[in-house]
């Protein structure tokens, strides 16, 4: 049996894992763009921000792939699938034959279409190598600028901010991870970051980057000079599948799996940031791009490719982050229409320090947003996970003296 | 192998397996001792109140897969096979939380620990007492509960021993699993609870 891998991220890494546990003979091959040995991406805005050394990105033995017994084919890229042949085609020419395929591609950073991109100092934020040119880069710069307020954006002007950098961060919504949060724990968050020295301009979107070798400063739409003397385009992420025949293997905006993480093709898998799964709050089909999830869908996806068959029951939108003296944790449904019949309850607030938000939907937990008191997070996460019906109410749920023993009996 | 095993009923909410805890996982190793030192050891079981008030000891599982495990971001998470215990590595650590959003039981706390790095704080979890039972001693917590409602045994004996008296309660109701003071206390705490909440 012969095994190929795309992608050597947390979930490649995990299905290979998964694999060899069952099949200590069958062939691995991964093909990963990354030379580097496994790693933490999600730490890479510590690294920015100066809590850890670059050193201890690796999360896994440098040996790796030979204790494994896996074949590496690292800084090569795929261009294409041969799905009759069962064979994939790398941008080299070579072809590596499969008899089960997994795409654990990951995902690419949303690109920005400004002028002067080409400059010096301009990054994305989503390999090492791009923490490593980014700290490179603090050397001498005083002012930074970043775009994007979503998880992405949001982390590396905290990474620039703890640097001692002056920031100026550009987001379309009024407040900061409009995505996770609430307004109330947003505006939260973003007085925090202001207090902090952060500058925030809403609705600004940048139409070029101006500068001499380096960006010196960016034009906006309105035609605004803002100077800097780094740039971090922070803009969410898009999942990396430019290579899959989309008339052989269906995608959305990732590539849709069952709940095997099968693909629609046969033999073909897909995990991490490049699939699309159920989302178990939202109840229909999600691209969750998040480290957590990549790592439990590649050790499935390499459990089923291996022979057994493992269920994965769907993904879940969750974060937790530290602002220097916030604390904050969200999971599930934060901001539900207002046409989704969804009950609220709230604790807590501005100037009280901490708060809470939990959001039902027919006596089920389907979101919640904590700021300090975290502790208890993970059990109102398995709650929205397997969908328990709650036989409490939820204000309960928000009483300081919460804990796992208020849900027995 | 033998392992902590909580009997939720028999907690009566004395908190003595936190103080236990904190001392064993202090320094000194002394609860007058602990109490002085800086940082401040902190317990890592967790009595809270039960949904009628009931005491109820909360620790580490040692889950086999571990969720905190598979979420780590730093790779600080691991299991030690010998022991079946998961342990945090504190020089890997980044204090991220991560283990916090995934652990169903709320176990992990994150503080600056005696026995940690000095300066930050990291994840903090039961450790199973290793050091105590290297030296032959049972976990701290064990060794101080009154009621009953921690043993250290192997996990089959306490599987039979609970099953044996389910059957003995069902076959002969006028001998109760439970003593009958204990019943008492416990229906007359869940029937106040009852009538606050109308």
């Amino acid at each position: 049996m012969q095994h190929v891998i795309i992608g050597n991220g947390i979930a490649g890494v995990c299905a290979a894992e998964a694999i060899r546990k069952l099949d200590a003979r069958a062939r691995i091959v991964m093909i990963g763009d990354e030379t580097f040995p496994p790693y933490s991406r999600p730490m890479i805005s510590h690294v920015l921000a100066g809590d850890q050394p670059h050193d201890k990105l690796p999360i896994r033995s440098t040996r790796f792939y030979e204790e494994l017994a896996v074949e590496p084919l690292l800084g090569r890229r795929v261009a294409a699938i041969a799905v009759d042949e069962g064979q994939v085609c790398l941008t080299d020419g070579t072809r590596v034959a499969y008899d089960r395929l997994l795409i654990a591609s990951g995902a690419d950073p949303r690109p920005l279409r400004a002028e002067g991109m080409e400059l010096g100092r301009i990054f994305y934020m989503r390999t090492q190598a791009h923490a490593r040119q980014q700290v490179a880069a603090l050397e001498g710069a005083r002012c930074a600028l970043v775009l994007g307020g979503g998880l992405v954006g949001f982390k590396a002007a905290y990474g620039l901010l703890r640097r001692g950098l002056a920031v100026t961060l550009l987001i379309s919504s009024g407040y900061p991870l409009s995505m996770q949060v609430d307004p109330t724990a947003g505006g939260m968050i973003l007085d925090e970051l202001v207090r902090h020295g952060l500058t925030v301009e809403v609705g600004v979107s940048v139409r070029a980057f101006e500068g001499n070798g380096t960006v010196q400063a960016a034009v906006t739409d309105a035609g605004t000079r803002l100077p800097c003397d780094l740039a971090i385009i922070g803009k969410g992420v898009l999942p990396a599948r430019g290579f899959v025949p989309a008339d052989r293997i269906a995608v959305d905006l990732g590539i849709m799996v069952d709940d095997h993480l099968q693909t629609s093709a046969a033999d073909i898998y897909a995990a991490g940031d490049v699939a699309e799964a159920v989302d178990l709050a939202r109840g229909c089909r999600w691209v969750n791009a998040l480290w957590p999830e990549a790592a439990a869908q590649g050790r499935v996806a390499g459990f089923n490719m291996a022979g057994r068959p493992v269920v994965y029951p769907g993904s879940l939108s969750r974060n937790v982050m530290r602002i220097f003296d916030l604390d904050v944790l969200t999971v599930g449904i934060a901001n539900p229409g207002r046409d989704e019949g969804c009950r609220i309850v709230t604790d807590g607030g501005p100037g009280l320090g901490y708060y809470r938000r939990l959001v039902l939907k027919d006596q089920r937990l389907v979101g919640a947003v904590l700021i300090n008191r975290i502790e208890q997070g993970g059990v109102l996460r398995a709650l929205i996970d397997n969908r328990t019906p709650l036989r409490l109410p939820p204000e309960r749920l928000l009483a300081p003296n919460f804990n796992f023993g208020r849900l027995l009996f | 192998m033998k392992q902590v095993i909580v009997h939720p009923e028999r907690c009566v909410g004395c908190m003595q397996c936190m103080l236990a805890c904190a001392t064993a996982h202090s320094r000194s190793g002394t609860l007058l001792a602990a109490c002085q030192e800086r940082p401040r050891p902190n317990p890592r079981i967790h009595v809270g109140a039960g949904r009628f008030n009931e005491g109820f000891p909360n620790r580490c599982r040692h889950c086999d897969p571990a969720p905190c495990q598979m979420a780590c971001l730093a790779g600080a998470i691991y299991r030690r096979e010998s022991t079946a215990t998961v342990l945090v590595n504190p020089d890997r650590c980044i204090n991220c939380a991560s283990c916090a959003m995934a652990c169903p039981y709320g176990v992990i706390r994150f503080h600056e620990d005696p026995l940690g790095p000095a300066g930050w704080a990291i994840a903090i979890k039961c450790d199973n007492c290793g050091a105590r039972v290297a030296k032959g001693l049972i976990p701290a917590c064990v060794e101080t509960c009154k009621t009953g409602a921690l043993t250290y045994e192997e996990m089959d004996d306490a599987m039979a021993r609970k099953t044996r008296a389910v059957a003995r309660s069902l076959s002969a109701p006028d001998r109760p699993a439970m003593p009958a003071g204990v019943v008492l206390l416990t229906s007359i705490k869940q029937a106040e609870m009852q009538l606050g909440e109308r």
